[in-house]
């Protein structure tokens, strides 16, 4: 029996299906803090896919939930990727702006200085000399790491980094601005 | 000094990485001198909320209940995807014909409409031309791979537009590659499965692949593995696709991957876990809908308990599963059936049933020219005659084996260990254990030309 001829594929009422799997969806989205915009485009996307897979699923409403769960998951590591890499790069262009005056250049430097101080012992080393302008190959030798588990333990640390700035810890130099 | 806080959807931008590249950089240098307002305020916004996923058991007992933005959007997504339904079975259709109007030409012609004519660019072709493929795989190997291969063309030129998305897109080539790889595999091209397999796992690997899609392609890795006697990590990826089938709750497609790596456990000497993982994937496979699924679940199983020692459960399993074997009726199926019966009938000491059926299944092997199932054939039959201790028999049975066989398109390792047979049976000095070593070596073999012979005894 070809996709098209299958009964489901053609009977299948993608409302009912919808407005019976609502209920779970909803608190799945909210679980994640997904923004209603990407939570458009998430439902689209799985939607249309069960579409696609119609006529090989067996179980709609199932298939739907533990797609959604899974790209919701997705989409979380996907936000903090983008958020680390986002950080890194923001104390990266901190640290290297050549026109900043000396006595801003040396608040940074504290702070930042301040908040390495929180992370651990090799997360500290690694983002010190990453901070310094050290280059991977440089910061690997000088580590003892391979290359290839410095990529690692890098996004390792700059979750702690990040982490450190968003949920606070022992510092609270400034407290309130 | 003392700098304005942002506001708290600026955090939130922030959080979702989607600032431009100086706000990031404000941001994260306010955070960086520790102010704790912004600091809990982002880290609130971070947190995932803790609430449950289960449905309400009492409809208006939840706030998601009630209508909120989330209802805009499923309204919204509804819409679209209704239209979008229409267009994809409009599409299924126009591609029916593509696929028809393809077949009409030789295998060169279709792989140049494929790839100059933008009419054959669609998804819904090369959805079609996987499922062709897949189909073709169990008796046409090389159509498998010429079909593989035309909707690897066709997914590659398809734009992240025409799949709606790049998910869908590696999704799509992803499995194409792996079906290239499985239609390789199937006509024991090793190498070339390890290649495509390797572009469909690259695609994995960018983390853009559905796990419907992902389920698919560690599927077809897992067959490959098992063919290279990888047992264990064949039984791995299987495992990764079972939890994935689990997720995503659709029972029937975990009842076939447990079969599938009950048969490695099967494969790798573990009868015991084989016949738990059969015995679940039974209770999962709908006999109505996947009869050939469930019969091959059912014959393993019959075989397992028979290999294991009981003989009487398989006798049983076997009387109530003949049924579904003529229902079927297929050549193959019924030829199964009478080995099987011959197995059964060995393991319960009823050695001249055995003998009569290993002898019809021997013949009807070589009649359909698979020398390699007759040879195993052979020595089933041989191991049940020395049984009887009829040494002149197998004598005569081991010099036409080494007549009828060493024309026959059987690799050279394996010749080699059924001619170490005969000539010890020529001699009167072979044994049953002796006949079952080496139809346990052709087993194995049969798919890895590597593996060597080396008899115990």
């Amino acid at each position: 029996m070809s996709a098209l001829e299958h009964p489901s594929f053609v009977d299948s009422s993608l409302e009912e299906l919808l407005r019976s799997v609502q209920p779970r969806l909803k608190p799945l989205f909210a679980r994640f803090s997904i923004p209603l915009q990407d939570t458009e485009d998430l439902l689209q996307q799985a939607l249309l896919a069960l579409v696609y897979q119609r006529p090989t699923v067996r179980d709609p409403e199932a298939w739907l939930v533990g797609t959604l769960r899974n790209k919701c998951l997705v989409y979380l590591r996907d936000r903090r990727r983008r958020l680390y890499e986002a950080v890194d790069a923001a104390v990266l262009e901190l640290m290297a702006e050549p026109t900043a005056p000396d006595q801003e250049t040396a608040d940074r430097r504290r702070d930042l200085s301040v908040a390495l101080e929180q992370l651990p012992d090799r997360c500290r080393s690694l983002l010190s000399l990453r901070y310094q302008g050290y280059a991977p190959p440089e910061l690997a030798a000088r580590l003892g790491y391979s290359q290839a588990s410095l990529g690692k333990i890098t996004r390792r640390c700059l979750a702690a980094l990040t982490s450190h700035l968003i949920h606070g810890g022992a510092i609270r130099k400034k407290g309130e601005t | 000094m003392t700098e304005p806080h942002p506001q708290r959807r600026v955090l939130e931008l922030f959080l979702l990485g989607r600032l431009p590249s100086d706000e990031m950089r404000e941001v994260s240098r306010h955070l960086l001198e520790g102010c704790s307002t912004c600091q809990r305020a982002s880290s609130d916004l971070w947190q995932t909320r803790r609430v449950s996923e289960a449905p309400p058991s009492v409809a208006g007992a939840l706030p998601w209940t009630r209508r909120d933005g989330y209802d805009e959007v499923f309204d919204r997504v509804l819409l679209r995807t209704s239209a979008l339904q229409a267009e994809v079975q409009h599409g299924r259709r126009q591609a029916l014909a593509l696929l028809t109007e393809l077949g009409r030409h030789p295998a060169a012609r279709q792989r140049l409409l494929v790839s100059n004519s933008a009419r054959f660019q669609s998804r819904m072709l090369a959805e079609l031309l996987l499922e062709e493929s897949h189909e073709a795989g169990f008796d046409e190997p090389a159509r498998a791979r010429e079909l593989a291969d035309l909707a690897l063309m066709v997914a590659d030129a398809l734009s992240v537009a025409d799949c709606g998305g790049q998910e869908a897109k590696d999704g799509l080539c992803a499995r194409a590659w792996a079906q290239a790889g499985n239609a390789c595999r199937i006509e024991g091209d090793h190498q070339g499965a390890e290649r495509a397999f390797a572009a469909a796992i690259a695609l994995l690997e960018g983390g853009r692949v559905g796990l419907t899609d992902r389920a698919r392609v560690l599927d077809l890795r897992a067959s490959l593995l098992r063919d290279q006697r990888k047992l264990a990590d064949s039984s791995r990826l299987l495992d990764q696709v079972i939890a994935i089938y689990q997720r995503l709750g659709q029972s029937n497609l975990l009842g076939r991957t447990l079969s599938q790596k009950a048969s490695v456990c099967g494969e790798a000497g573990d009868l015991e876990t084989e016949m738990v993982l059969l015995r679940r994937a039974l209770e999962l496979l709908d006999p109505e809908e996947e009869p050939r699924v469930v019969l091959a679940a059912r014959h393993n199983l019959i075989t397992a308990l028979n290999q294991s020692g009981s003989s009487r459960e398989a006798f049983a399993l076997l009387f109530h599963t003949r049924p579904l074997y003529l229902k079927l009726g297929d050549r193959m199926n019924l030829l199964r059936l009478r080995w099987l019966e011959g197995e059964v009938a060995q393991g319960l000491g009823r050695l001249e049933q055995a003998v009569a059926a290993f002898r019809e299944v021997r013949h009807e092997f070589l009649g359909l020219g698979l020398g390699y199932d007759a040879a195993l054939a052979s020595l089933d039959l041989a191991a049940v005659l020395l049984q009887q201790g009829r040494r002149t028999d197998v004598r005569v049975l081991a010099e036409e084996m080494v007549t009828v066989f060493a024309s026959r398109n059987i690799h050279r390792e394996a010749m080699g260990a059924i001619l170490f047979f005969c000539q010890a049976a020529k001699q009167e000095q072979a044994e049953t254990d002796l006949a079952r070593e080496v139809a346990g070596f052709l087993r194995a073999a049969r798919h890895d030309e590597g593996l060597r012979f080396t008899p115990t005894a």
